[in-house]
């Protein structure tokens, strides 16, 4: 075996043999799941506020009927949202709607009848609080049923009395827990509602009228000569600028990480001294190429098992998108500019990051250099976000032709098919850029590996000069 | 005997610092050749050039056959003067994986690295990560890990460092052992010792030149006997002896001094003592002592070989 590969395989084997490198391989899509899970966790799991009503005096009368009628509103509200969005996910995934509701029951889809779910339950008033008289005996009374401590059964979450100051709903809302204001916002717009319906009654309104035309959702849908029906707008349209997008992401992640082990363990190599042994039995130019080769399988195992574990999530919980992204992936060509991105973006920064890792022998040494590169590096991050709805804006344009930022500018706006000429030049000059950098960090990591100065600019474009001469 | 690693008038330079300067000498097939200098007396730039870590800004080397060390890097071994190696892997992993880099299979890398390590009293230790060895112990791990591939010449940069006595001993046994088999051994190291009980040959620098080449006895000889006295004694007394060339140090000790007096040329010693006790100095001991390596390296250069030259530009690699 050559002693290039001896050093790719013992570079991979040290990170590919602990614990710790498995975990973080499966860490992303366990935060991934989690990160997505959460909020439809969150308001699944949110509880439903008991809530009863006094109407405090004769002033009061029709209030708690409002609020009644409020909450039966916003119930029919929920209920249209949710249908909405199953028509919406049926439209763009050619599913029937009946699919998706059983989908919805696996869990599929638990977001959509989330969109159902109530946050407040009007209970019948308890009897001890409707005879309590006003005022301190009615507040005892309340503070018992509120009361932490109290029987689950009669326990309440909020007692709300209602009133009237002159022709305007008035209300004191009691809750168990002083920060949550859930029942209060509800009350409000159910008497902002209430109020309203009798403005407007007695304007001479009806309130079924307002009530129609608040229930009205216009149907708007997209069109596009672009879109592959030849009109409108499906979601296959919109997958590829998000698989766009995401590859982009994707890319930035891993290349970063790749370049960042690299860096390490050069830095290692350095520090323990190894350095000087490697090159007394191998060239710089092979150890160079021996690690990144090393840190590059390392790389692509993540990404397999990345892809793996995605592809097999997608077929088995959204089996009707997988043909979609197989057509986008292939059909298109997308992977085919992935890898040759990932192959350029990663060229560029491994080595890179190898020869600043052999001026140093602690993370902090590398700061001086490591600092503005990470802070170039967020620039691309926040431009992908723009490539997705406008990809031919001047700025998405004008940094795609920057090598450094071509990978990831060009992955998310590949999707929109960008000119050729772009296409063509963008890869040529990040090609260039990654053979000038291995040349440039060749020079620099023989005048690192065997020097003791502390790395800065100067002395970092001193090594390059000289190439360790 | 013919030469296994000859230089030509070979200098190094770092911007303005000339760290190496128009260095010349040989090392015969098989022999075993200290290369003696201080701290920064310009070994460890020397050393990177014959390996061809460096180039060298003039002049012209032969290692093996070829013009640098790169050209015959299976047939060398080399352990450098800052020693490391892969905390998280067990010394039989570290030697094969460093003997399949000079082109040793691994299988028979492994199969040596146990012998040797078994050899050096490692045998228990041979699956243990690198991490959980002590100081002396990786040493020599290093050291099996520089030479497992048989190599024909080998190059030790401060093999003795931050080895305990122990350490060093089995350390000397291994560097003869190493030339028994036939490889050709030049090391480095400022401390005479070793060298003095090692070397065929020595080449002595200083300050990036060359002192002196030739074998110990011969560097010995271009220095002369001491005189050391006891008592309470004046100094310039003892200068004044017949034969004697200078004082070199007068160590207080109780109400009594002991005096080390370097000899003239050719002088025994016998005269001066004889003329100490005529003149009635308070002589309580009193010893004829043979010159040491350290001895002569001071007498040949003019430096102390504990004393750092250190005075490389911290931009060295930068220029």
């Amino acid at each position: 075996m050559s002693r290039t590969l001896l050093i790719a395989r013992r570079e991979f084997l040290a990170y590919a043999k602990t614990v710790g490198f498995w975990l973080s391989l499966l860490a992303f899509p366990f935060f991934a799941i989690v990160g997505g899970a959460v909020p439809v966790l969150m308001r699944t799991s949110e509880p439903v506020r008991q809530v009863a009503l006094v109407e405090e005096g004769p002033s009061a009368q029709g209030l708690a009927a409002a609020v009644r009628e409020a909450l039966r509103l916003d119930q029919e509200r929920r209920q249209a949202a949710q249908a909405q969005a199953e028509e919406a996910a049926a439209r763009t995934t050619g599913m029937p709607k009946e699919a998706i509701q059983a989908a919805q029951k696996q869990g599929g889809a638990g977001g959509l009848s989330a969109l159902r779910r109530q946050r407040v339950a009007i209970v019948d008033t308890p009897a001890a609080l409707a005879a309590a008289q006003p005022g301190a005996d009615q507040e005892r009374v309340v503070r018992q049923l509120l009361d932490q401590d109290a029987p689950k059964a009669g326990r309440l979450d909020a007692v709300v009395f209602l009133n009237r100051a002159g022709a305007q709903p008035t209300a004191r809302v009691w809750t168990r827990r002083a920060t949550d204001d859930r029942v209060e916002d509800f009350i409000r717009d159910a008497l902002r509602t209430a109020y309203r319906g009798q403005v407007f009654q007695a304007a001479g309104i009806d309130p079924q009228v307002v009530q129609a035309t608040e229930r009205f959702r216009p149907d708007v849908k997209a069109f596009s000569p672009k879109s592959a029906s030849g009109g409108q707008v499906g979601f296959r349209d919109r997958l590829p600028a998000i698989i766009g997008l995401a590859s982009g992401f994707l890319l930035w992640s891993l290349i970063i990480t790749g370049a960042s082990i690299l860096l390490n363990s050069v830095m290692e190599e350095k520090s323990n001294k190894i350095l000087e042994v490697l090159l007394s039995s191998a060239s710089p130019t092979e150890i160079l190429t021996g690690k990144v080769l090393g840190v590059a399988m390392l790389t692509l195992t993540v990404l397999c098992a990345w892809g793996g574990l995605g592809a097999l999530a997608l077929i088995q919980f959204l089996p009707q998108y997988a043909p979609m992204v197989g057509d986008v992936l292939l059909d298109s060509g997308m992977i085919f500019y992935f890898l040759a991105y990932a192959a350029g973006g990663y060229l560029m920064y491994a080595v890179l990051f190898a020869a600043i890792g052999a001026f140093c022998e602690t993370p902090r040494d590398a700061q001086t250099l490591m600092g503005p590169i990470m802070m170039v590096l967020i620039i691309p991050i926040m431009v992908m976000q723009m490539a997705l709805t406008s990809p031919d804006a001047p700025v998405v344009r004008i940094l795609s032709w920057v090598p450094f930022f071509t990978p990831f500018l060009m992955s998310a706006r590949a999707p929109s098919e960008p000119p050729m000429i772009e296409i063509v030049g963008t890869m040529a000059g990040m090609f260039a850029m990654a053979l000038l950098m291995v040349w440039i960090a060749g020079r620099a990591f023989r005048a690192g590996a065997l020097s003791d100065v502390k790395l800065s600019w100067k002395s970092f474009a001193g090594a390059v000069r000289g190439g360790g001469n | 005997m013919a030469a296994a690693l000859t230089l030509e008038s070979i200098s190094k330079s770092y911007g303005d610092f000339q760290a190496v300067k128009d260095l010349s000498f040989s090392v015969p097939k098989g022999s075993i050749c200290g290369f003696l200098g201080p701290n920064g007396a310009g070994k460890t730039s020397t050393i990177r050039m014959i390996l061809g870590l460096q180039p060298a800004t003039s002049g012209r080397l032969e290692i093996l056959g070829a013009e640098d060390g790169r050209k015959v890097r299976d047939r060398i071994g080399f352990l450098p003067e800052e020693r490391g190696l892969y905390k998280k892997m067990t010394p039989v992993e570290a030697i094969a994986f460093f003997g399949a880099l000079k082109g040793l299979p691994s299988g028979e890398g492994r199969k040596r690295a146990k012998e040797m390590l078994e050899a050096q009293g490692l045998g228990a230790s041979r699956n243990k990560k690198m991490k959980e060895l002590s100081k002396g112990m990786a040493q020599k791990v290093q050291l099996i890990a520089s030479v497992v591939h048989r190599p024909e010449f080998v190059i030790l940069d401060e093999p003795f460092s931050g080895l305990d006595p122990m350490n060093q001993q089995g350390l000397e046994q291994m560097i003869r052992g190493l030339a028994a088999d036939g490889a050709t051994v030049l090391f480095s190291t400022h401390v005479m010792q070793h060298a003095e009980r090692l070397c065929d040959k020595v080449v002595l620098l200083a300050r990036g030149r060359k002192a002196f080449e030739g074998t110990v006895d011969e560097a010995k000889g271009r220095t002369t006997r001491f005189l050391e006295l006891e008592g309470a004694i004046d100094p310039a007394a003892v200068q004044a002896l017949p034969g004697v060339a200078a004082v070199e140090s007068a160590e207080p000790n109780g109400d009594a001094r002991v005096i080390r007096a370097r000899l003239s040329e050719g002088g025994g010693g016998q005269e001066a003592l004889k003329q100490a006790f005529l003149s009635g100095l308070d002589v309580r001991r009193f010893q004829l002592k043979e010159p040491t390596l350290h001895d002569a390296f001071i007498a040949l250069t003019g430096d102390n070989p504990d004393v750092d030259q250190k005075q490389r530009p911290e931009t060295e690699a930068a220029r």
